[in-house]
């Protein structure tokens, strides 16, 4: 289990991770969204006592990373994957980390199976692909088998097979039982994936709720009504509580009631609808309403950053 | 709740609880450097430049020694004069020293280094460890190398000689052997953890363990004898007897001896210090 208290980082003035409290439950994917830009990155660096806090703790099962001697077999952690050295073959890649971790020779044959790069094994990896080098990542992660497994933008570059091969992988990882925290950039990504999600943006947390919650409360629906006697409609849908506005002619957008309760009204007044139909707001829109005052590069305040929710 | 735990535990871990020690991590960075071929590249090069360097001027020597004037004859050393190929060696130790640290940095790895071992001070021993044998693999190699290799040739045109088996002859080998393989690497070495840069970091070890010892004629006799004779490589060469007695910046042996392990030690701890502190 993940525990962030009061977690912060500054470099200079510029704050990247600001007093970030969140806890990250087992046994579920946790999503850790944001844009880019947003902190998520450091706060992995700092989860995993590469880069020290500058104020607040961050704990993986109640120890600090840095006072681990074996973490391998507590949490795997996959957040660079072409930060390996070209020269070396992705078998000796793995093996000098086998050996740290006092992890048994036989694993690395087992991982690089899990990851289909068997037949690649004793082969530079300064030759690989990004995909490649993206499974090699999630097998150093695997090594040690580890309860918890951490993944900074596991799709990144990714092409569409290997994104659907990654997203395949976290679900099979949760089902397994093992506590998955991933973040990225995308939430079309993580609608898919995660149980929970965490929202970052500007380095403070702006969300913290199951994707269910989250998608409930941000995806806010409505519903979308035509008929040629919408004017009549009006008053019996706000004496029912709704929030009517008007469309284009003929057409009324109804917040507060949904779709049969207002067919059930316009079967009672004898109204004939042309049309009705709930409408959902894109969660991409949503989560960009949500991170929107918190961007740090913002496309009118300067150079266009990659800010798209693909 | 209970039977989640249950099942995690059945299916989730290894079986190895046994926590990895420090011969884990010195079997982790052997595997690292034993793997690349660069490695091996530098150690070939090491011993070959060096012994090849040797030969070549001991023909040299043997060729124009009927010209030297008394002077030259003078100096000449049949121990010493073997030590020549050296210049390269030395060069080869540092890329390997620098090299051992700041293509982690370069590639990134470093990271993973410290994710799969958060406990820096006890990889930082083990590489320490493993650079430091590899280093002085290859002085046990070369040196004697560039001895054994001369000897013949200065026979041959008639130059003095020496015998290993004299035991000024293998003192002065070893003493070569010990501080050229631990001093031009290990120091290259601290400096790489510093700066983090294989350029900088083999252009700073360059300027300081040579320069000095290039511009030693161009400086005053003060400077010689207060700060010239402090520093590592210089120190060596009294230890060395490449250095004579007469020699301003020359360090007597004792002195010499705590002069090399306080450089050594001194940049070795700077560097573990700073790692500890500085973001990874």
């Amino acid at each position: 289990m993940l525990t962030a208290t009061g977690l912060t980082k500054r470099y200079g003035s510029t704050v990247a991770v600001d007093e970030l409290t969140f806890e990250v439950k087992p046994g579920i994917v946790t999503g850790f969204l944001g844009p880019n830009g947003a902190g998520k990155t450091t706060s992995m660096r700092l989860i995993l006592g590469l880069d020290k806090a500058t104020e607040g703790t961050v704990t993986v099962n109640g120890q600090s990373y840095r006072d681990k001697r074996a973490p391998l077999q507590e949490i795997g952690a996959l957040i660079d994957p072409s930060a390996v050295h070209g020269g070396r073959s992705a078998y000796h890649h793995l093996l000098w980390q086998a050996q740290s971790g006092g992890l048994p020779r036989h694993r690395v044959d087992e991982v690089l199976d899990m990851v289909g790069l068997t037949d690649v094994a004793g082969k530079k990896v300064g030759g690989f692909s990004l995909g490649m080098h993206q499974r090699l990542g999630i097998a150093s992660a695997l090594l040690g088998d580890p309860p918890v497994l951490l993944f900074d933008e596991p799709v990144n570059g990714l092409d569409p097979e290997g994104i659907q091969w990654v997203r395949t992988l976290m679900r099979q990882f949760a089902r397994e039982g093992r506590t998955v925290f991933i973040s990225s950039h995308m939430m079309s990504e993580m609608e898919q994936t995660a149980d929970h999600v965490l929202v970052i943006g500007r380095g403070r947390l702006v969300a913290d709720m199951p994707m269910e919650a989250f998608t409930r409360r941000s995806a806010q629906s409505h519903v979308k009504v035509v008929s040629l006697r919408a004017h009549d409609l009006v008053p019996h849908l706000e004496a029912k509580g709704a929030l009517v506005t008007n469309g284009t002619v003929n057409e009324l957008i109804v917040t507060g009631l949904d779709a049969p309760a207002i067919g059930a009204i316009a079967f009672e007044r004898g109204i004939p609808l042309n049309e009705l139909s709930t409408q959902r707001a894109s969660l991409e829109a949503a989560f960009m309403e949500l991170t929107h005052d918190s961007v740090e590069f913002r496309a009118d305040r300067g150079p266009a950053r990659d800010l798209a929710f693909a | 709740m209970t039977a989640i735990t249950a099942t995690t535990v059945s299916t989730i871990g290894l079986t190895t609880n046994a926590e990895p020690g420090f011969g884990a991590t010195l079997h982790s960075e052997w595997t690292k450097l034993r793997s690349l071929r660069s490695t091996w590249i530098v150690v070939s090069l090491a011993i070959g430049l060096s012994i090849g360097f040797s030969a070549l001027i001991a023909l040299t020597s043997g060729l124009t020694h009927d010209s030297w004037g008394e002077d030259v004859t003078a100096a000449f050393d049949p121990v010493l004069t073997t030590n020549s190929g050296s210049l390269f060696g030395s060069i080869l130790l540092i890329v390997l020293g620098v090299t051992a640290v700041t293509s982690e940095y370069s590639s990134r790895m470093v990271r993973t280094t410290f994710i799969v071992n958060p406990q820096r001070h006890r990889v930082f021993a083990a590489k320490t460890a493993i650079v430091a044998l590899l280093g002085l693999a290859i002085t046990t190699i070369s040196i004697p190398g560039m001895f054994l290799v001369s000897q013949p040739i200065f026979g041959y045109y008639g130059l003095e000689t020496a015998s290993i088996t004299d035991s000024a002859t293998y003192r002065t080998l070893i003493t070569i052997t010990l501080t050229q393989g631990l001093i031009y690497t290990m120091i290259p070495f601290s400096i790489g953890w510093l700066l983090r840069g294989t350029a900088s970091a083999i252009t700073a070890s360059i300027g300081f363990l040579w320069l000095p010892w290039m511009l030693g004629p161009l400086v005053p006799v003060w400077a010689k004898e207060n700060v010239l004779r402090y520093l590592p490589d210089i120190a060596a060469n009294s230890l060395s007897g490449i250095t004579k007695a007469d020699a301003a910046q020359y360090l007597g042996q004792t002195p010499a001896i705590i002069t090399i392990a306080v450089w050594l030690t001194g940049s070795l701890v700077a560097a573990a210090v700073v790692l500890n502190r500085r973001d990874v």
